[in-house]
């Protein structure tokens, strides 16, 4: 016992002495967190902005603009030259240009009896498809109501639409999660790997295989001081999110802390594995990053899952990633209960029975 | 010497990698109190040997015994018994020298007092410092503080002074001197012969997996049965000389392009020697003479020199 308390002590020591790799491990979440929050946080959901082009300067043209600048969804760029908008929506500086040809506020104010309709160019980039869909249901929202009022509609049947969640989530609440999956996974997988590896290379384990320790105890060690770790830098990093973006845990703390162990204790059994396979410390970096990498993209920590093609999902529906964001990110933003995620549960914890016995299995001390 | 007590007993020890027979079935045994040195040319099976009698590889037949307790079935008695030194062994650079000592006394039921063994290793004024700021010197007065934490009997030091400088390995002869002293039996393997013969009471050659002598350092000189070397070059290797012919002549060592003769007259030796030459018309150099030591007792065994180039 003695020994398990001394390993977990040291372990913490050269945690906290190895100052660079704590701070940089600190930091590039925190970074991306405050770097992604910024841009894309603000603002609920997509944010569109439309150039118009209004050649027409009539009372009606001015209406539109007036009825499309109601969308808060909508940024409206009011743009003096065709051309130059077009090359901006090229660009990619706008998502969707409409111009009001002369003749706008004439067309309308005409016999209203008039079978053509007036025809309202509007140009979309087709490399930006969803941003252009949505962009063009707007405008036709907008028009269709100015429409339906010069023909005195009166609608029979309308859509009430409401939000199932009253909770106003934004971007940052979908991130924050997700950079506490990332960094639970990026330093127990890579870090176990890259530090097991060093100190086999370097004979510290076959020393301490020398004496009477006994593997179990070193391993447990291990995990203790990691846990604590990365408690303290969940803990860091949802403070940082609090102060900057106000984020709250909606959940209880104890779902929340249920699964950073668990998605910590999987991530190490993967980690141990890499230590067991790679033979030198320079090739366990590659090997961490070849399964961080993908699941970095993947796994829901910086986009939702259902985003992904439909042939990738099976893939993305096993990782271990997946689902640590996912149930963070339903304790934190909704307040899911420990039970409600048992799904989540069992997978990572599959991980990690599963990963455990690769791991005995091929872990080495020299 | 047959009356001490044997705390090691080697039994037909076997060592395989594939093919390659890295220690072949070695026999030998330590005495209570003693330092015995393991010496041998790299490869020779010296650090196999001492990894198979710590625990850290497994024979592929034989046995030992170490403080009467079986190396292949009763292994964690054995490491409760023994202290090692390993080659290159680093370690937690980013811990002090007392954490480090603390940390490693918890992996034994049994420890010493921290502060008197950081004394005893000449690291007081160290005992605050990081690891990583440590001198070579200090490192593996360190390493062996680390092989004693537990109060073993036996202590097994693999190349302590290797990297060294003169100073500092002076520095480990005395500690080795000190746990003699103090009842510790040690065992130790080194490439560097004048530290053999001061340090140790015994020692085994080994060569190519095998033990190819055991006996104390003066003896192994003795039964060299010549006191002196004549060393030398030959330029221009042309003619066919047999060195053997020349008078007072025991032995002839042949190093790389150097010869070695072994004679107990070194006078009459070097007055043939020059004689031939210049009959066959050799031009000699590099020529001395000394007399023999445990590192030729080595040449005329294994071929090769301890330390090679």
């Amino acid at each position: 016992m003695r020994a398990y308390w001394q390993l977990t002590l040291s372990q913490l020591r050269i945690f906290l002495r190895n100052r660079q790799v704590l701070f940089w491990t600190l930091a590039f979440p925190i970074f991306l967190m405050t770097m992604l929050g910024s841009f894309l946080g603000n603002g609920n959901g997509i944010s569109l902005s439309i150039g118009v082009v209004d050649q027409d300067q009539s009372v009606q043209s001015k209406d539109l603009v007036n009825n499309l600048n109601k969308n808060k969804a909508i940024d409206i760029k009011k743009e003096n030259n065709e051309k130059k908008a077009l090359s901006k929506l090229k660009k990619g500086d706008l998502q969707l240009v409409v111009i009001i040809p002369k003749g706008y506020d004439l067309s309308l104010n005409g016999s209203p009896s008039k079978t053509e309709p007036f025809s309202l160019p509007v140009y979309y980039n087709e490399t930006d498809m969803a941003a252009s869909q949505v962009g063009i249901q707007l405008v036709n929202n907008a028009v269709d109501g100015i429409s339906k009022e010069k023909v005195d509609y009166h609608p029979v049947v309308v859509t009430d639409s409401k939000g199932i969640e009253t909770l106003n989530l934004k971007y940052i609440d979908f991130l924050v999660p997700g950079i506490v999956a990332m960094m639970i996974m990026s330093n127990n997988m890579n870090g176990v790997a890259g530090q097991i590896a060093a100190w086999r290379e370097r004979g510290i384990l076959r020393r301490m295989q020398g004496t009477t320790l006994k593997a179990s105890t070193f391993i447990a060690a291990q995990i203790t001081a990691r846990l604590v770790l990365n408690g303290m830098q969940a803990l860091i990093v949802l403070g940082v999110a609090h102060l900057i973006f106000g984020i709250e845990v909606r959940g209880s703390w104890f779902t929340l802390i249920s699964f950073v162990i668990l998605g910590t204790l999987a991530f190490m059994a993967i980690g141990f594995i890499i230590a067991g396979i790679a033979k030198t410390p320079e090739s366990a970096a590659p090997i961490a990053g070849f399964l961080s990498f993908p699941m970095l993209f993947m796994g829901g920590v910086f986009f939702p899952i259902k985003n992904m093609p439909e042939f990738l999902q099976p893939i993305v529906q096993i990782l271990p990633i997946a689902h640590l964001s996912h149930a963070l990110r339903e304790t934190m933003n909704v307040g899911a209960s420990f039970m409600s995620l048992g799904t989540e549960a069992m997978i990572l914890g599959g991980w990690l029975v599963g990963a455990f016995i690769i791991a005995s299995y091929t872990f080495k001390w020299e | 010497m047959d009356s001490h007590e044997k705390i090691i007993q080697v039994m037909n020890l076997v060592k395989k990698y594939g093919d390659f027979s890295a220690v072949k079935g070695i026999e030998f045994h330590v005495h209570k109190g003693e330092v015995f040195g393991l010496l041998g040319p790299n490869g020779a099976g010296k650090t196999t040997t001492l990894e198979m009698l710590v625990g850290l590889r497994k024979p592929d037949q034989g046995t030992a015994l170490i403080g009467g307790f079986d190396i292949t079935r009763e292994l964690k008695k054995v490491k409760e018994v023994i202290g090692v030194q390993l080659q290159s062994t680093s370690l937690f650079e980013l811990l002090t020298v007392e954490e480090i000592l603390h940390l490693y006394a918890s992996f034994y039921p049994k420890q010493v007092s921290i502060t008197s063994l950081i004394e005893d290793m000449l690291l007081t004024d160290k005992r605050k410092n990081r690891i990583k700021s440590l001198s070579g010197g200090q490192k593996q007065r360190l390493a062996i503080a680390l092989a004693l934490v537990h109060d073993p009997w036996i202590i097994f030091l693999d190349e302590p002074t290797t990297g060294l400088d003169p100073q500092a390995r002076r520095t480990l002869w005395d500690i080795i001197r000190l746990l003699k002293e103090k009842g510790k039996t040690i065992v130790l393997t080194t490439h560097y012969m004048e530290e053999a013969h001061v340090l140790c009471d015994r020692i085994a050659i080994m060569n190519q997996g095998e033990l190819i002598a055991l006996d104390t350092p003066s003896q192994l000189v003795k039964n060299l049965q010549s006191d002196s070397a004549v060393e030398f070059r030959v330029e221009n290797e042309s003619a066919e000389v047999d060195l053997h012919e020349i008078e007072g002549v025991k032995q002839v060592g042949n190093q790389k392009d150097a010869y070695i003769l072994y004679t107990d007259d070194l006078q009459i030796t070097l007055t043939s020697l020059i004689q031939l030459a210049t009959n066959k018309q050799l031009k000699l150099t590099d020529l001395q003479t000394r007399s023999a030591t445990l590192e030729d007792v080595f040449i005329h065994m294994t071929g090769r020199r301890l330390r090679e180039g």
